[in-house]
């Protein structure tokens, strides 16, 4: 299942007025390694459903929410509770990189 | 000898910059009356001047203040030291540990007298004595208590109205007067730069530089100087929608909201837009969230509020910080908002408090550290509406700390520091007169900051003239003061880093140049015999004692003549620039001799000078201004409304306090005590 994709307008509503327990990726379509993290994700969102959101953000079509974020690279994977921001991770990643920061600011 | 003290308290108000000239003439028009009452109750020369030891560079200078030794002696003689391994570098030296001289807040506390050491910028920092009568704060760098190591987010602007569809933040911005706070085009604004951007606090006196590494400044052009960047405000702006209240847990009837972001942008903070009782739009709540049931603050428009403490978020965790803020602007109806939010300071950063309980009974009694505001420069309208009432609000805090901790603690002798004055002339003094390159602003407007921040120095002042009543002495004094540039200078006496321009145009220093003739950013030690770096220093490129030495020890003494000579003959727009040049070992009857101070000490002449820093410590400049430091001394031990005619060296100044509080002299000191204003003959 692919990833929700969020805007400037959606992102305010989701991670801040819902503050939700979730995670956003922040990517390009052109970005390699984007496209091996993507499907770590869409995989992943399915076993933390209801728990965890699980979003998706083109830093191209929204360059005002990598800046805001000093984003200077993709992919990043930011993690938000409670309409705080708690943690990032950068580059490759696998999945259980994902489960382990998921468990330690998620649902900590 | 053992002689008697004349006081058994005695309190050092040091005023960064104060400058005596300008003083005489905010005096002479009634805007000082707590500066006037200390006048009247006390000793001072008639032009309220002391005569500052050389380079007039503030932490050489307050360095002397302490121990009484020229700069040549306790060697603390820029804002940097000299790399010990390349000389086009510096590195920190507001490190006590760098001082060779004996601070005389060591003499008072061995001689069992409880001393206070707020904020003095030169050589205070880490403590230099471990005996428990001293207490220290800070001393790491001459802005404000904590500026160095508590920052956790930067100063922000943030403008909301209907146009804006979506939330904006842009961080660091350069923005010159007149652009405003609009973003219209993010991504013009904010293209990879070629070289990442430096920030001048964290170059200067963050972690790296207080660890001893490398700063590499090259003066190229008029775009390095300091007074052209600081000129400039950089802050953080957010732009956001403004719309109709949706989604709060309770909101009041036909309240608006738009948001803003803290925390380089990571944390937002909704924000409600509320009417008063006849219906105009008046005031801001500013929420952690929307279903929190109390507003951090609410800010009412045009009133500054100081020590807000809300959490900033640092790499997932989260901090509390103090904050100052201001709602600038609310249009009636409700549709257009525009608020500045100051930098943040963490408030349990202890580090920089001696003990380190020190903070906590701050804080628990007079409130959080406060921050200032960096920004102003040439947008008078910020100056007006932030940087000044910012600046006010510290003052008024520090005083109230100062005035509590000499409650609380007992302390008998307290040598204190602020920054205002200086700072503020970094950032707009030379904008007090008509140059070319800022034709496009107002001298009129900014001689009158420069009187506003001598009426805020006035009340700060005034926060201590119940302690003359209560058997204290105490010191006005300064550092150095602060002149009206004459004329834009050229690149040669910037304290900042190594000055190209005038040792370039003269042959001594070389850049690389690329293949199409262009001047790189790099020296070319082979053909380099002299450069020029720090405040009034030249060094030539000595074979065996510089890593790429060229010149011959047997050739120095006739290429320090001739660089002398070039030197004053060097003309800019016509007229001589450099007023003295010496030989290291003839500078010592400036007091600038010595290992710390290069082959060859300069001064850049009268009319030429910068704010301070470049010339002698007389230099005169426009609107009144001078570089001369002040000094008067008010209470018991003082002669009352005396005026002497004596010279009063920067030097004489700690061997009077030794004198009024009855301890020994420090051990390098090269004054004697102002004996003409003691009420006892000596």
């Amino acid at each position: 299942m692919s990833l929700e994709q969020l805007n400037a307008n959606s992102f305010e509503k989701i991670i801040y007025d819902n503050a939700e327990s979730c995670l956003v990726i922040f990517s390009r379509k052109s970005c390699h390694v984007c496209k091996e993290v993507v499907p770590v994700l869409e995989e992943l969102q399915l076993q933390y459903r209801d728990r965890v959101g699980f979003y998706y953000v083109d830093v191209e079509e929204d360059k005002n929410l990598s800046q805001r974020f000093s984003l200077k690279g993709v992919p990043q994977i930011l993690f938000f509770k409670d309409g705080e921001y708690q943690a990032k991770l950068a580059g490759a990643v696998d999945e259980d990189k994902v489960i382990d920061k998921i468990a330690e600011v998620l649902e900590s | 000898m053992k002689r008697e003290a004349l006081t058994q308290k005695l309190l050092v108000l040091g005023v960064d910059g104060m400058d005596p000239k300008v003083t005489r003439k905010f005096l002479a028009e009634g805007i000082m009356p707590n500066l006037q009452k200390f006048i009247e109750k006390g000793s001072a020369r008639e032009d309220l001047s002391h005569l500052g030891a050389l380079p007039t560079i503030t932490p050489a200078c307050w360095t002397t203040l302490a121990t009484g030794a020229y700069p040549g002696t306790h060697g603390i003689t820029c804002f940097w030291r000299q790399s010990p391994k390349s000389l086009d570098a510096v590195v920190y030296n507001m490190d006590s540990r760098n001082c060779e001289a004996e601070q005389l807040w060591n003499v008072t506390t061995e001689a069992g007298l409880k001393t206070l050491v707020w904020h003095w910028p030169g050589s205070a920092w880490p403590p230099t004595s471990d005996n428990p009568n001293l207490n220290v704060v800070d001393g790491t760098q001459p802005g404000s208590v904590n500026m160095g190591v508590a920052q956790l987010d930067w100063e922000k602007v943030i403008a909301a109205n209907e146009e804006i569809t979506e939330l904006i933040y842009a961080p660091k911005l350069e923005r010159p007067a007149g652009t405003g706070c609009m973003i219209s085009d993010l991504s013009a604004i904010t293209e990879e730069e070629e070289e990442p951007a430096t920030d001048m606090m964290e170059l200067w006196y963050g972690e790296a530089a207080m660890t001893g590494s490398e700063i590499r400044e090259y003066i190229m052009g008029p775009e390095n100087m300091e007074m052209v960047i600081e000129s400039i405000p950089h802050y953080d702006v957010v732009n956001s929608p403004l719309k109709n209240a949706e989604g709060w847990a309770a909101v009041p009837a036909d309240a608006k909201e738009f948001t803003i972001l803290t925390s380089d942008g990571i944390v937002r903070r909704p924000t409600l837009i509320l009417k008063n009782s006849d219906g105009i739009y008046d005031r801001i709540a500013i929420y952690k969230n929307k279903k929190a049931e109390k507003p951090i603050v609410v800010l009412e428009l045009g009133k500054m509020v100081s020590g807000i403490v809300d959490d900033i978020n640092k790499e997932g965790v989260l901090k509390p910080a103090c904050r100052s803020m201001k709602l600038l602007e609310l249009s009636p109806d409700g549709t257009s908002v525009k608020l500045w939010i100051s930098n943040a300071l963490d408030i349990a950063q202890d580090k920089l408090w001696h003990p380190k309980e020190l903070l906590k009974d701050v804080v628990e009694n007079v409130g959080p550290v406060q921050p200032v505001s960096l920004v102003g420069g040439e947008d008078a309208y910020l100056v007006e509406k932030v940087y000044e009432p910012a600046w006010d609000s510290y003052c008024q805090w520090q005083a109230k700390a100062l005035n509590h901790l000499i409650k609380k603690h007992e302390y008998q002798v307290v040598f204190s520091h602020l920054h205002n004055v200086d700072c503020a002339g970094h950032m707009f003094w030379h904008l007090a007169k008509n140059l070319e390159r800022w034709s496009y602003t107002d001298p009129e407007v900014n001689q009158n900051f420069i009187r506003k921040f001598y009426i805020q120095t006035d009340k700060y002042l005034g926060e201590f003239l119940h302690l003359l009543d209560e058997g204290w002495t105490i010191m006005i004094l300064a550092d150095h003061g602060l002149l009206v540039g004459e004329e834009f200078p050229p690149q040669i006496g910037e304290y900042g880093g190594m000055n190209v321009q005038v040792m370039e145009e003269l042959g001594y220093t070389v850049m690389k140049k690329d293949a199409n003739g262009k001047t790189l950013k790099e020296v070319d030690w082979e053909k380099t015999t002299a450069v020029q770096t720090r405040s009034n220093y030249i060094y030539i490129n000595l074979k065996g004692r510089d890593a790429h030495g060229i010149v011959d020890p047997a050739d120095k003494y006739e290429l320090e003549r001739k660089i002398m000579s070039d030197l004053y003959s060097y003309r800019y727009k016509g007229q001589r620039v450099i007023g003295l040049a010496m030989r290291n070992k003839d500078a010592v009857v400036l007091g600038t001799n010595g290992p710390q101070c290069g082959d060859i000490f300069f001064t850049v002449d009268e009319g030429f000078s910068r704010l301070h820093g470049d010339g002698l410590s007389t230099v005169e400049g426009a609107f009144d201004t001078s570089v001369s430091p002040i000094f008067l001394a008010a209470g018991t031990g003082i002669k009352e409304n005396f005026t002497t005619a004596r010279t009063i060296r920067q030097v004489d100044i700690a061997p009077t306090i030794a004198t009024l509080i009855g301890v020994r002299m420090p051990a390098h000191c090269e004054g004697g005590p102002i004996y003409q204003i003691l009420t006892e003959e000596m």
